[in-house]
């Protein structure tokens, strides 16, 4: 079930789905790291792929794509839209 | 020479924007690579004669950012502050605008002599987005030159540029964030540089509030006055945004960049997907990009093998004629075969660089060049986690399979040391081009095709296990994969050859002396005699423990120069190559997995001692020979007891 609105893990999202970054819950470096990325709170992130086996996540940010490890992905918590 | 007449350039930017082809273009001939002082990080540098002016070039590795997350970052701003280039010219890929842009705000903010190229503008427009570069350089304050960098387009003008910024000096535009942040800045900044630091004020407060590790440590250290103050400003700044102060600057700089993206750039999007994305539906796609990349990367070492074996034997022929010429010509006194070992040295490395690692190099090139290789790690990334590397490891191993060398070489794309020593090891373990020979020319050949894969399988169990084992061991976290994918672009020769030289080359430099030492060294303990007393010393080794012919001893030894030594060697001492008719079925497959797995090549473990140290690389070839003469005594006795 994807109730919009609601706030849950990237990797919870299917292909093709967007939400907007809440929050980004990890060590500093990491959130760091995606924020220089442009992926703070706030952003706009579409899963473009997903993997087997809970494999990592391809998104789409701010016209950029980019591939995701699965431990990192699962860090960014997004409302889906 | 004139100092007015001699101009440093500085080329900064992310990966996969063209900023090897630009530097490519303006250095060609004139480049000499040497790393960053006490890191094992290529450095980069070349000259360019220009206009009456000696410029000369340095590429920066490429980066994200300007934070002190990882090493290259660090080099890259201490080098930018401390060197003061001329000008920094920052390379943007028209086609991730707003990525890109972000490090364009952060180079800004060092307030050095900066100038845009914005590169790929002919992938843009494909995408449909139009820059407007005139409001793109008023917003920024900063020259900006549209190039195509794969075509040499622009890059006139953008040395014409570098010269006018010599010539009539350059003001950098200052860019101003949010109030919070500005007012957060101003109260912090004044005389902060007094504090020792290269760093503009403005600059140095900046990072304060990113919570920066190494200014943040050096600020309090000499100005601890300013730990409380510098506190009370991030807690502002946190209270009104809700998240970490550093999130707020990095924040304040997407927001930025996605503005002027908004002001400067018009996306006209396109009604059907582009041929990249519907190449990605099948490339990417959680089942059938697995069949893709197996057609595509089997494909490629299928062709290369068969062309390398078959270049390869024709090498061999002359050079083997050559010899004869040279015993008949030259002698065979000791002297004589000392000499015509050092030749050896270098005809054994034509033979495995011409037939083998050029068409190898060029192939991964090309994959690399489209964007396939990005894709690889995709796939790859899931499995590669569970033996402690990412996605990115994976191609390191493909670079293996053809020759341990270069794959330990590349593992330089891998972030942290411990990656990269963790899939170094691993590479030394996956069977190089030379085993190949020795699994399908002794095992394939005379036991079965089918016994030549379970070989292949072993190998990979045996990397698994030892991934699995070596990412316990080691200190310290799993690095998470972040890797931008590129769109597939059609390959450009010149880029493709540029590159499989400095690869090649680089293999040459570090293979051949050694190779050519340990040769000798080999051949004159052969002359002297010594031999039959080490083959008979290494017995209780060779024929009790793996059951093979006392003649094996030598051959290993041989083998640490090359692996398909061995089995040249063994056809040498036998005058035949008949393998079957001296080594049972049994034997081969114990011989071949010796070989596997017994030590890397001492051209590998030359890399490993230049990258790792001399320590690590010892302890590698150390344990990388007890464990090999353990399993293939063990595989030796199983297959014996199962009546092979």
């Amino acid at each position: 079930m994807n109730i919009p609105g609601k706030s849950r893990s990237l990797t919870e999202l299917q292909e093709g789905q967007s939400g907007i970054v809440q929050s980004l819950n990890g060590g500093r470096n990491l959130t760091k790291r995606l924020a220089d990325l442009g992926m703070g709170p706030g952003t706009r992130i579409r899963v473009l792929r997903t993997s087997l086996f809970a494999g990592p996540v391809q998104v789409e940010v701010s016209g950029s794509k980019l591939v995701l490890g699965r431990g990192l992905a699962s860090k960014i918590l997004v409302e889906t839209i | 020479m004139n100092d007015n007449k001699r101009i440093n350039v500085v080329l900064a930017g992310q990966g996969n924007t063209g900023k090897t082809s630009i530097f490519n273009y303006y250095t060609g001939s004139h480049q000499h690579t040497g790393n960053w002082a006490g890191k094992t990080i290529e450095k980069l540098e070349g000259t360019l004669y220009y206009k009456g002016y000696t410029i000369d070039v340095l590429d920066l590795p490429g980066i994200y950012s300007l934070t002190t997350l990882s090493v290259e970052e660090l080099i890259a701003r201490e080098y930018i502050i401390k060197h003061k280039p001329d000008v920094v010219i920052n390379i943007v890929d028209s086609t991730n605008l707003e990525r890109n842009l972000i490090f364009t705000l952060q180079l800004l903010e060092l307030e050095c002599p900066l100038i845009i190229a914005l590169n790929m503008v002919d992938l843009a427009r494909k995408k449909g987005v139009e820059i407007d570069t005139g409001k793109l350089q008023k917003k920024l304050n900063t020259p900006v030159v549209p190039t195509i960098a794969s075509r040499g387009t622009g890059l006139t003008e953008l040395m014409d540029k570098v010269i006018e910024i010599k010539e009539n000096g350059h003001h950098p535009g200052v860019i101003r964030y949010g109030r919070e942040i500005e007012n957060a800045v101003d109260e912090l900044s004044p005389g902060l540089n007094t504090a020792g630091l290269l760093y503009p004020d403005r600059w140095i407060a900046i990072k304060l509030l990113e919570k920066d590790s190494e200014i943040t440590k050096s600020i309090r250290e000499t100005r601890p006055d300013l730990t409380e103050k510098k506190k009370t400003l991030a807690n502002r700044l946190e209270e009104i945004h809700g998240h970490d102060s550093s999130l707020v600057i990095s924040d304040e700089r997407s927001h930025y960049a996605s503005q002027i993206v908004r002001e400067t750039a018009t996306i006209t999007p396109h009604q059907k997907p582009s041929f990249s994305d519907r190449l990605d539906i099948i490339t990417t796609h959680k089942f059938t990009g697995y069949f893709v990349m197996i057609f595509i990367v089997g494909g490629m070492f299928l062709s290369v093998f068969k062309l390398g074996n078959w270049l390869s034997s024709v090498l061999e022929t002359v050079f083997t004629s050559w010899h004869e010429w040279w015993n008949i010509n030259v002698g065979e006194s000791f002297l004589a075969a000392l000499s015509w070992s050092a030749i050896e040295g270098v005809l054994a490395l034509v033979e495995i660089a011409l037939p083998y690692i050029l068409p190898f190099y060029i192939l991964l090139y090309v994959l690399e060049e489209w964007g396939y290789i990005a894709r690889i790690s995709f796939l790859m990334d899931n499995l590669m986690h569970k033996i402690g590397i990412h996605g990115k490891g994976c191609i390191s191993f493909i670079i293996g399979l053809g020759c341990n060398v270069p794959g330990c070489l590349s593992c330089r794309i891998m972030e942290s040391k411990r990656e990269r020593f963790l899939t170094a090891v691993l590479v030394t373990l996956v069977p190089c081009s030379a085993v190949s020979v020795i699994v399908f020319g002794l095992v394939g050949k005379y036991v079965g095709i089918i016994w030549a894969m379970g070989l292949y399988l072993f190998a990979m169990i045996v990397i698994f296990a030892a991934g699995k084992i070596l990412s316990k061991l080691l200190p310290g976290e799993p690095v998470e994969l972040i890797m931008p994918m590129p769109d597939y672009k059609t390959p450009r020769l010149k880029t493709i050859l540029y590159q499989t030289w400095d690869a090649l080359k680089e293999f040459i430099y570090i293979a051949a002396p050694i190779v050519i030492i340990a040769g000798v060294v080999i051949q004159a303990i052969n002359l002297i005699g010594w031999m039959p007393a080490i083959s008979s010393f290494l017995s209780p080794l060779t024929v009790n423990w793996l059951g093979l012919p006392a003649i094996t001893g030598i051959l290993l030894i041989f083998g640490i120069l090359r692996k398909e030594l061995i089995l040249v060697m063994l056809a040498a001492y036998l005058g035949t190559t008949e393998f079957a008719e001296v080594l049972s079925p049994v034997q081969m497959i114990t011989l071949a997995v010796v070989s596997m797995f017994y030590v890397p090549c001492i051209a590998t473990v030359s890399v490993l001692w230049k990258e790792y140290g001399w320590k690590r690389a010892l302890a590698v070839t150390v344990i990388e020979i007890l464990f090999a003469i353990l399993l293939a005594g063990l595989v030796y006795r199983l297959l014996t007891l199962f009546g092979m």
